[in-house]
């Protein structure tokens, strides 16, 4: 398989799918799990139960692959997961069949993402026939559902063009399934990431 | 006509319509006098009468001077008569009817063409009728009258220039309003006779009352501020006779008891006695007058609030008047009364105080909407301490009872049972709820910052009673709570269960112990934003005079042993009664400690936490090293325990910043409570003195590595109090150590930071990790702590964290390639280039300020480079979607503040040698600004000014250039010139008043760099035409906020001697639009005197400020002629 790195079975490098982090520490636009999901963090506050309570902190956060919203609260005191966050770039170097053939710096190739539907992947697709270089970052994070052995690999993708035009697109790549997240904002760039070269 | 308008309630949305321009297109018809007439006998259709009225009133106007003045009478007498006759018409068609009686009025009495005083005669007699219902029209009528006449947002629009409203009122107000106000006292003085009032009668004494506060007085006298809701009354000398009758007087006090009940009626009589309340100004003929005035005033007041149990209604009302008093009558004529009358007065204030006082708290219990007595209870408390800020002027100690009592109802309110009545109902049943409270929520000490500093402030007033008070309530409760966390702590250790006790009794004594803290924090001292807090001098004079009795080691020692019971140390009677509340606090602090290191957080009070600090905190400025050479005496006792050079000095700062540590570790969870402790940490070191003391702490070293090495438990604290923290140790290394101990300071504190920072993106892999959480959070925790760093910048440090700061900005460019996508990094590395640019650019000199400079740009270009053609998704999306954006202005507006504010040592530049070495590679403020304007113009739409913040830093910026570089603007690009040119005029025409000030402050200098080129013809020559049409417009044609007209001034003056053939042409096109002859020579000669002074107008100050001048009393001659209302 050209993608060995990409086995999350095990984790990566040692990193485990996520770390604790006491709930105060948490910072807006970073990331947390929220029932169950990998979140990045778009609103926070504090509140408190009577003038002598103890700080509770309520999160509401975007799933990043799913955009579905999720809140929760909890005490200030309490760690909370975050999820860790992987990115692999790739240069693009062929669109077969629909499917996008992404190189990797090792040299393997990978060709199991499929190439965006609508205006997004003609777009693409024309650019990349002008002889435009393009570069691909995938963003992945891992997470293992409560379901053993149900391994959910999500990846995200932006595709930024260098030359000529220059803009962003933001895609997201669900395997076997591709969305163009028209609904997500600017600032989930975080967890879809561009790299021009 | 009248077939066409007939039914239009029975019609399509296009027949009514059509039905309604039929109206509009009436109204303007010329002399439709006879028609509405017919109308008006004819029709049933209220809406058709109204219309039919609202076209007589602005038929009269439009065609008055062509109109006989006997035709305009008539009608006049025609309207009132229809009414008259009309008892059952409408409500709002007999008020249209008669506001175009009143507008026939009030036109009339500009060419004197129609006898005011028929009107008056003929409502007078309406009124004598006895008739309610003709009574009642006779106050629509006088009511009408006010309204139009008061110049107001009510009157009319009738085309006539403010000018005419301006001087009708003066008119008016001179006479008829007299006669209104008679005729109005008359009516009163009739009802309040009656000992029965029917319902009928008792609306129309309710209508009269109103007029009487309406008129009464306030708005009419002060038209500017008619808004805001308390008026003061200061009438003309000529209403000495009619309002300086103490019948008047009485009559209001007669009339509020006799309709008290009925609450919204005694609004208004109340709201009357207000104004009387607030009588002042020429009407007085001398002091002697002033005094007897308020001498009756308050019989009249004590006799009401004695003889009676305030209602609800009145709480508010009373305590304006009150409140009136005692601001608007000087104090000379306070004390010039009987003193008797004086003490009634101030008894009575004290009993109503405290009588308010309670019923607040029982509106709080009952969270009630609507929270009248807390209103005038705050009315109330705030009248004290203007009373008593100036007590020198009364005699001495007469107001130490009165604030002993006042004193006690706050505490007694604030306290739970059995020593308060906190959260007790009016039937003594305890309420207890707990409630959610957000972050948004103020904290009390905010809230109710007006009421405790008024409430510190009687304290003061009675310390020999308050201050020991004070310290034996909270030591009882500090004994206590003591007690009560052993108990559960035992419980704890014995039972394996989880703690099921009840925490009532433990939220009990903390909110006792947070009013009690709170009380003393405002007692001790203030918070003087800025200066150097003094000791108040009540509480230096009571500790001076106990300080023979007490016994200064013994005192010594209740502050050194927090941890003790205070009265179990002998002697505990005799120490300083000031040292001893601070001491309580202690006590306080002392057990919060123990019960975090006994594992019992949980139980306790973060908000508690916080009071602590904050008392700490406010406490410290003012005590703590104590400066005796502010004061003209001092206590010893205090001088002893806190002055410079003592061991209780010693004592304490090690005792603070153990309290502070401990805090940060334990506390990390709560933000506000952190916040509160790593500000007290900054209060400590941000003075040099008090700094020296902390870094000889072991505990500050310790801080200091434990912070510089991220290790638990200071990395859990939130960002920004990580930043506050990393600002206070840079501030401590600037204390007096000797150079060895300081270099090693720097190397605990510093070097880790850089060390980490280098070793992380040196790493080769740095490109591929610099992704992951942890290695981002390394990388946001440095750049919070170089933001940390360049805010504890200061005068003498600046030279050392500049070049420390210098070699990280290089390294943070490098990081926005890196994070480009990571908006908020991203964000993160800007704000500390504004941060370094706006604490430090002041000072530096010009070799340091060119490298800023030149890292500025540096990180503009790369901001630039990664924004190309980068689409922001949503225009309708939120404000912090363009952070980056608002951070770019401010860093641009922060490094041309230098031209502002600059306290750089010139002799530090090396000039010669500078220009000689790197003139091609210098970069100047100006070259970087254009550059950022460059990016930052064509991102500014018009849908991103609506936004507030990001409108203000625009503007700001904008003008800043003009007035900085006018000679770089001619040389922008023609879109970006364009751009510009184009959100000046916005500025100026749309947005608020302060940027449209910032706009017109940017264009003198515009006009001037014109001037300097001699060149016509380029754009920007161009554009200042445009705008000189445009302030002229502004200034003469449009009703302009007054503050900025000197701003407009000085444009218009510049632009003026720019294009003075324009100037010409635009006077001359005004004068040859006006008709009236009158007006003509007027504005002609406002014209000529406008430029008098300055032909031919050049660019010389001396020339212009004569313009400016002039421009003011053109304003003021002309200014209401040419606008129309």
């Amino acid at each position: 398989m050209a993608d060995a790195d990409l086995d999350f079975t095990t984790g990566d490098a040692g990193a485990s799918a996520t770390y604790p982090m006491q709930c105060s520490a948490l910072r807006k636009n970073g990331f947390v799990v929220l029932k169950g999901r990998p979140c990045k963090i778009v609103e926070m506050s504090t509140s408190k139960t009577g003038k002598h309570g103890h700080a509770k902190v309520h999160m509401v956060g975007i799933d990043i692959f799913t955009g579905k919203k999720y809140e929760d609260i909890c005490p200030s005191t309490h760690n909370m997961d975050v999820p860790n966050i992987k990115r692999m770039d790739y240069q693009l170097i062929g669109i077969q069949d629909g499917y996008l053939s992404l190189l990797q710096d090792s040299g393997e190739v990978r060709e199991d993402l499929k190439m965006p539907e609508g205006d997004l992947g003609k777009e693409i697709e024309s650019k990349f026939d002008a002889g435009e270089e393009i570069l691909v970052s995938v963003f992945y994070s891992v997470y293992l559902k409560l379901e053993p052995l149900t391994l959910q690999i999500a990846i995200l993708l932006i595709v930024l063009f260098i030359l000529g035009s220059t803009n962003f697109y933001f895609v997201l790549f669900p395997p076997l399934q591709i969305t163009v997240l028209s609904a997500m904002n600017e600032e989930s760039a975080v967890a879809i990431k561009a790299m021009a070269k | 006509m009248e077939c066409l308008i007939a039914p239009p309630s029975m019609v399509s949305t296009e027949q009514r319509q059509h039905a309604e321009h039929i109206f509009l297109s009436f109204r303007k018809s010329k002399s439709p006098f006879g028609v509405c007439k017919h109308i008006l006998e004819t029709s049933k259709v209220d809406y058709v009468l109204f219309q039919a009225a609202t076209a007589i009133m602005e038929a009269v106007v439009r065609e008055w001077v062509l109109l006989e003045k006997n035709s305009i009478e008539s009608l006049r007498t025609f309207l009132l008569t229809y009414v008259l006759q009309r008892p059952n018409l409408q409500k709002y068609v007999r008020e249209q009817i008669l506001l175009a009686v009143a507008v026939i009025v009030k036109r009339g009495s500009l060419d004197k063409s129609i006898n005011c005083k028929s009107i008056f005669h003929e409502v007078s007699q309406l009124i004598s009728s006895g008739n309610p219902t003709v009574q009642t029209l006779a106050c629509s009528i006088l009511t009408a009258l006010l309204s139009e006449f008061s110049s107001s947002n009510k009157t009319s629009n009738i085309g006539l220039s403010m000018e005419f409203h301006g001087s009708c009122k003066r008119v008016f107000q001179e006479d008829d309003l007299r006669q209104i106000f008679v005729l109005t006292m008359e009516v009163l003085q009739e009802f309040s006779r009656r000992e029965n009032l029917n319902a009928q009668m008792s609306s129309v004494f309710q209508r009269y009352l109103a007029l009487a506060n309406q008129m009464s007085l306030g708005r009419h006298y002060i038209a500017v501020f008619e808004a805001t809701q308390n008026v003061m009354l200061k009438p003309t000398e000529s209403w000495r006779e009619a309002l300086l009758d103490n019948r008047v007087m009485d009559l209001f006090f007669t009339v509020h008891r006799k309709i008290r009940e009925d609450s919204d009626m005694a609004q208004d009589s109340l709201q009357c006695l207000a104004q009387l309340a607030s009588m002042h100004g020429p009407i007085f003929p001398d002091e002697t007058a002033q005094v007897s005035y308020l001498a009756h005033m308050l019989e009249g007041l004590l006799s009401m609030i004695n003889g009676i149990e305030i209602e609800d209604s009145e709480a508010v009302g009373i305590s304006n008047i009150i409140s009136n008093l005692i601001t608007t009558f000087p104090r000379s004529v306070l004390t010039a009364l009987p003193s008797e009358l004086f003490s009634s007065f101030i008894n009575c204030l004290t009993l109503l105080t405290c009588s308010f006082g309670r019923s607040a708290a029982l509106e709080e219990v009952l969270d009630k909407d609507d929270m009248v007595y807390m209103e005038a209870y705050d009315k109330l408390l705030e009248s004290w301490l203007t009373l008593v800020q100036e007590d020198e002027h009364f005699p001495r100690g007469c107001f130490v009872q009165p604030a002993v009592q006042v004193f006690n109802s706050y505490i007694q309110c604030h306290l739970a049972a059995p020593d308060g009545t906190r959260n007790l109902t009016a039937n003594g049943v305890a309420s207890h709820d707990e409630e959610e409270i957000n972050e948004l929520q103020e904290d009390d000490r905010e809230l109710f910052s007006d009421q405790l500093a008024s409430i510190g402030m009687l304290g003061r007033i009675a310390a020999e009673h308050c201050i020991p008070l004070l310290t034996s309530l909270l030591e009882d409760r500090v004994t206590r709570l003591h007690g009560q966390l052993q108990r559960h702590q035992q419980h704890l250790m014995a039972s394996s269960a989880p703690d099921s006790v009840d925490r009532k009794v433990l939220d009990d004594l903390y909110e006792d112990i947070h009013w009690l803290i709170l009380v003393s924090g405002y007692l001790l001292a203030d918070d003087p934003q800025g200066e150097t807090p003094l000791i108040p001098s009540e509480v230096m004079e009571y500790s001076i005079k106990h300080s023979t009795e007490v016994d200064i080691n013994t005192t010594l020692q209740i502050l050194g042993s927090p941890g003790e019971k205070a009265t179990s140390i002998p002697g505990c009677n005799r120490t300083d009664s000031v040292i001893r509340l601070l001491s309580a606090v202690l006590r306080t602090s002392e057990v919060e400690s123990r019960a975090t290191r006994a594992s019992l957080i949980e139980l306790l009070s973060p908000q508690m936490g916080k009071d602590i600090v904050w008392f700490l905190r406010r406490w410290a400025k003012t005590y703590l090293l104590v400066d005796e050479k502010l004061y003209s005496q001092i206590s010893m006792p205090l001088s002893t325990a806190f002055g410079a050079d003592t061991e209780g000095a010693q004592w304490i700062v090690g005792y603070l910043l153990e309290k502070v540590i401990n805090n940060l570790s334990v506390w990390s969870s709560e933000p506000e409570l952190a916040n509160d402790t790593v500000e007290l940490l900054v209060t400590l070191v941000e003075k040099r003195e008090r700094a020296n003391i902390v870094v000889q702490c072991e505990n500050w070293w310790n801080l200091a590595k434990q912070f510089a090495s991220r290790s638990p438990p200071l990395h859990l604290l939130s960002s920004p109090i990580q930043r506050t923290l990393m600002k206070a140790l840079v501030l401590g290394g600037f204390a007096h150590m000797d150079s060895d101990t300081k270099q090693q300071y720097w190397a605990e504190v510093l070097h880790p930071l850089q060390q980490r920072f280098l070793n992380l993106i040196n790493q080769e892999n740095f490109a591929q990790i610099c992704q992951e959480e942890a290695v981002k959070q390394e990388i946001v925790a440095t750049l919070e702590a170089l933001c940390g760093i360049a805010e504890a910048t200061q005068i003498d440090n600046v030279g050392s964290l500049f070049s420390f700061l210098m070699d990280f900005l290089s390294s943070c460019i490098g990081l926005m390639e890196v994070y480009q996508n990571s908006p908020e990094t991203v964000n993160l590395i800007i704000e500390v280039f504004v941060e370094v640019a706006h604490k430090q650019i002041c000072y530096l000199g010009e070799t340091k300020s060119m490298k800023l400079y030149e890292v500025c740009l540096t990180l503009l270009q790369v901001y630039s480079k990664n924004n190309l053609g980068r689409k922001r998704l949503d225009v309708a999306a939120e404000e912090d979607q363009y952070q980056d954006l608002l951070l770019i202005m401010e860093l641009l507006t922060n490094l041309l503040s230098k031209e502002f504010i600059d306290f750089s040592d010139t002799d530090e530049v090396f000039r010669g040698q500078e220009q000689s070495t790197g003139a091609g590679r210098t970069v100047s403020a100006a070259d970087v600004v254009l550059f950022g304007v460059n990016i930052v113009l064509p991102l500014m739409s018009q849908d991103l000014l609506k936004f507030p913040s990001l409108c203000n830093q625009y503007y700001k910026l904008i003008t800043f250039i003009c007035e900085i570089f006018p000679e770089k603007i001619p040389q922008l690009p023609e879109e970006l010139f364009k751009s510009l040119m184009f959100s000046l005029e916005l500025g100026m025409t749309s947005m608020s008043s302060e940027i449209s000030q910032l706009c017109l402050e940017a264009l003198s200098p515009l006009a001037e760099q014109c001037a300097k080129t001699q060149e016509k013809d380029t754009p920007l020559f161009i554009a200042t035409r445009h705008f000189l049409k445009l302030v002229f417009d502004m200034l003469v044609l449009q009703k302009h906020n007054t503050e900025m007209t000197v701003a407009a001034g000085e444009a218009l003056y510049t632009l003026v001697c720019l294009h003075q053939a324009e100037y010409s042409e635009l006077v001359e096109s005004l004068l040859s639009s006006q008709r009236d002859a009158v007006i003509y020579q007027r504005l002609a000669d406002a014209f000529n005197t406008l430029t008098a002074s300055s032909t031919p107008p050049t660019m010389d100050r001396k020339q212009k400020v004569a313009f400016l001048k002039s421009l003011e009393e053109f304003v003021a001659n002309v200014g209401g002629l040419l606008c129309v209302k």
